[in-house]
């Protein structure tokens, strides 16, 4: 397999990675990658070590995880793996901010957590059910009468971004200037385009920042940018990074989850009957698809030198933990690609996991679980427009391109 | 308010008055109580909130759901008869005086 080729004489592999461990995984920007990302991902339980140091054209060459029991031992233990400067988005040396509250570690991390928090708990998700089931309805007006939908573009991209822009109590006129930024920080692999991006969204962030003090409301922005941590101000560079960081992340990620999922219900009629047919099972079947269509990975930093699995690591090492792997885990999910409704529950790595663990899970899953409900309702049949072919974007965030469904 | 006591695993007692509706998670993350980590926030999907509830108090408590029974067998410490994941456990009137241990460690 060309991606699996030993990279002996690769000059930048550290002397301590034994060259039996190193391979170019590809991971998210080989061809035999972006052919089927979650099949190629779920099949390196069998072809790879379950430790592995890769190298690659565009990222920093780091170690990276297969075993959900390897991910969640580095998720969990902040001390030895650190996800300070974890953060992928290009920022000005001379003028550092941190991605907050990623990059703050225990016992610190409590305090910025605890701002947010509250908005995203389940209790609070469970308030905006019925505002996010009406835009999915309106969503699916714009549409259903014309037989056809670029489900990405009319569908997957609006509703998660239209339900964040109320959490963040922001204007819904801003829905297309953020799917652009999003477009442009996570996929244009250009960092001259990402450096552009990077000054538009930094204007418009200060801006709401000064609003948002200005005029105090109870969405997200606000939380954040009139909060106080510990009871002690931020700085401007802490609110900032605080700020990006919830904005960034609710932009893509329900966005490629979606996409996912939706193809694969074009592809299996029986599935699509069999989630109609079993409504009491809808949190079971949003958990399994979560396990099955998991888009992104975690990385962390080593403090210490550190043997895992058996392999020495060094103090500054980077570690991936590739999450969609770790889901596909067999000796945790027994016949791990199989879709099955009706698993044993387990805490899936989806959301990564640890002090860490994704603050808009739940909104996620109440969205997930809201569009299956409304589009299935309303559009129970329906394909993959005949002759177009699905591919993937490479990046941070893994998902289809395009999602041409007809019915 | 109602009065739910946590007994650390090394027998350290915390006595908290939690809101009546707040969860026995929650009565323990807002009084900075250590031995429940409940990394989810409290969405059944961790299980990092695991207790043993009092024995005295179990029927009171009462059973874990189907789900949650599954989760708890992913918890790290040995579950037991009374084994509950603590985000599960909403705080009544009629659960004053609740007791419940904390195991040795939640993963």
């Amino acid at each position: 397999m060309a991606t699996t080729q030993p990279a002996a004489g690769q000059s930048n592999i550290p002397p301590h990675v034994p060259p039996e461990l190193v391979f170019k995984l590809g991971i998210t920007e080989s061809a035999e990658f972006l052919a089927d990302p979650h099949k190629y991902m779920a099949g390196l339980h069998a072809t790879h070590p379950p430790i592995v140091y890769s190298y690659s054209d565009h990222n920093p060459s780091a170690w990276q995880l297969l075993k959900y029991e390897d991910a969640y031992f580095v998720l969990r233990h902040p001390e030895i793996f650190t996800a300070e400067g974890s953060g992928p988005f290009p920022r000005d040396p001379d003028d550092y901010w941190k991605i907050i509250p990623l990059e703050i570690e225990p016992p610190e991390h409590r305090k910025y957590r605890a701002l947010v928090d509250p908005l995203v708990s389940p209790k609070a998700v469970l308030a905006l059910e019925v505002g996010i089931r009406k835009l999915a309805n309106e969503l699916i007006d714009k549409f259903i009468g014309k037989g056809s939908c670029e489900f990405a573009k009319e569908f997957g991209r609006p509703l998660p971004v239209g339900v964040f822009l109320d959490i963040m109590a922001l204007p819904r006129d801003m829905m297309d200037e953020f799917v652009r930024w999003a477009m442009g920080l996570l996929h244009a692999q250009d960092r001259a385009v990402a450096g552009q991006v990077m000054g538009e969204v930094t204007a418009y962030l200060n801006k709401v920042i000064a609003e948002k003090r200005a005029e105090p409301d109870d969405g997200l922005v606000s939380a954040i940018v009139n909060g106080r941590p510990g009871g002690e101000e931020m700085s401007a560079r802490e609110t900032f990074g605080f700020l990006f960081f919830v904005w960034i992340a609710g932009l893509d990620t329900v966005f490629a989850t979606l996409n996912h999922i939706f193809v694969w219900l074009a592809q299996n009629p029986d599935r699509r009957q069999e989630i109609i047919d079993t409504p009491d099972n809808i949190n079971n079947i949003v958990e399994e698809l979560l396990r099955v269509f998991t888009v992104t990975f975690s990385g962390r930093t080593l403090r210490q030198d550190f043997e895992l699995r058996g392999v020495k690591m060094k103090k500054g090492d980077k570690i991936t933990s590739i999450l969609p792997s770790c889901n596909f885990d067999p000796e945790i999910f027994p016949n791990p690609t199989e879709v099955n409704f009706h698993r044993p529950r387990k805490p899936v790595l989806t959301f990564a996991g640890g002090a860490h663990s994704c603050l808009g899970a739940h909104l996620a899953r109440m969205e997930v679980k809201i569009c299956l409900q409304e589009f299935l309702r309303r559009i129970p049949n329906f394909k993959i427009k005949p002759g177009a072919k699905i591919e993937y974007w490479p990046g941070g965030v893994v998902g289809p391109k395009d999602v041409p469904l007809v019915w | 308010m109602a009065l739910v006591t946590y007994v650390q695993h090394n027998g350290e007692r915390h006595e908290v008055d939690v809101p009546v509706g707040d969860s026995v998670m929650q009565g323990a993350i807002n009084n900075m109580i250590d031995g429940i980590v409940a990394e989810c926030g409290g969405g059944l999907a961790c299980a990092t909130c695991h207790c043993y509830v009092d024995e005295a108090w179990a029927a009171k408590v009462g059973a874990p759901s189907t789900t949650e029974d599954e989760m708890l067998e992913a918890a790290a410490s040995e579950r037991k008869p009374t084994s509950r994941l603590s985000c599960q456990i909403n705080v009544t009137d009629e659960l004053s005086g609740l007791v419940v241990y904390l195991p040795e460690t939640q993963f």
